[in-house]
């Protein structure tokens, strides 16, 4: 069945701002809405209109996306764990006298950058409350993090001289913050 | 005496409580969208309905706000999505699953002992006498 102007105009502007599969069930709901009050006798405009104020604007329709996508949970999760697991890196590496081991100092470099980029990208994802687009990084900067936390455990099981105790504590920090991580990353609606 | 502002007057009564109302309902919006699952699947409109409805009008909440928290109980595994056609519209359908069964009947509960001891303290009677 055809839609009305306003409806489609409607759609249109959150068809800007959130992903397709969304906007395709929320115009499902605004056009089963707006049949709804075509039945109950209003005019096609009049319907549109009622059908709208129902939905909430755009904006507030958005803003509730945002706040609960799994790209800024996440991002959040990690945000609020990161200065711990990082802690337990910090003493491991100082204890396991990093700057004794086999190590390109521009590989290092690129590690500490990559680690700051993840940050980056985790606070911008994690702060947004009107961008859906930016929740996204959320996902890109916790894969990221999976991938740097396997690289520094195979480092240190392959580079390390000596293992001290912290190691004992971060290896399964970042064991766990991997599964976590893969776990509350976003799943496709399929189905 | 200096009125205390934290207690709603005249004009601000209403306000105050349909804030109090949104607040609390946020709280428990998770175990009422999973209670309009209970008697088996519906798409968004129809658990907005369900909700407005089952509520005697009280949570008429705006229809769009509704999808996201269902996008949430599905990544939780609470319940779970499922896409058909209907007039040549793409519609999500939502049933609960087994955990968001489980959920559902611990929510109940917890909510039947929370409400029991708010009624027990709010009801007129006697309080015993202190010294």
């Amino acid at each position: 069945m055809a839609s009305h102007p306003l409806i489609d105009s409607y759609l249109a502007g959150l068809a800007t701002r959130l992903p397709a599969d969304s906007v395709d069930e929320l115009a499902d709901g605004l056009i089963e809405t707006w049949q709804h009050h075509l039945a109950r006798g209003l005019t096609p405009t009049a319907a549109a209109r009622t059908a709208i104020a129902e939905f909430g604007t755009p904006h507030r329709i958005v803003d509730e996306f945002v706040a609960q996508a799994p790209g800024r949970r996440t991002a959040r999760l990690l945000l609020a764990t990161g200065p711990v697991v990082g802690g337990c890196w910090g003493a491991s590496l100082i204890a396991g006298k990093v700057w004794t081991w086999p190590i390109q100092p521009l590989l290092a470099a690129a590690y500490a950058l990559a680690l700051l980029a993840v940050v980056l990208t985790l606070l911008a994802a994690g702060t947004t409350r009107h961008s859906y687009r930016r929740t996204r990084l959320g996902t890109i900067g916790a894969l990221t993090l999976v991938v740097l936390d396997a690289a520094m455990i195979t480092a240190v099981a392959v580079l390390t001289p000596l293992f001290a105790w912290p190691m004992a504590v971060a290896i399964p920090a970042s064991l766990a913050r991997i599964g976590l991580t893969i776990q509350a990353l976003p799943k496709p609606r399929t189905g | 005496m200096v009125p205390d502002s934290s207690i709603p007057t005249h004009g601000s009564d209403r306000l105050w409580l349909m804030k109090a109302e949104a607040q609390a309902l946020k709280g428990h919006l998770d175990g009422l969208l999973l209670a309009t699952l209970e008697d088996g699947p519906r798409h968004g409109y129809a658990v907005k309905e369900a909700l407005r409805d089952g509520s005697g009008g009280r949570f008429d909440l705006p229809t769009g706000t509704i999808y996201p928290a269902l996008h949430r109980l599905e990544d939780s595994g609470l319940i779970a999505g499922s896409w058909s056609t209907v007039d040549g519209r793409r519609r999500r359908t939502y049933r609960l699953t087994a955990e968001g069964l489980r959920r559902l009947h611990a929510d109940r509960s917890n909510w039947h002992a929370f409400a029991a001891a708010i009624t027990a303290l709010l009801e007129r009677r006697p309080w015993p006498a202190t010294r």
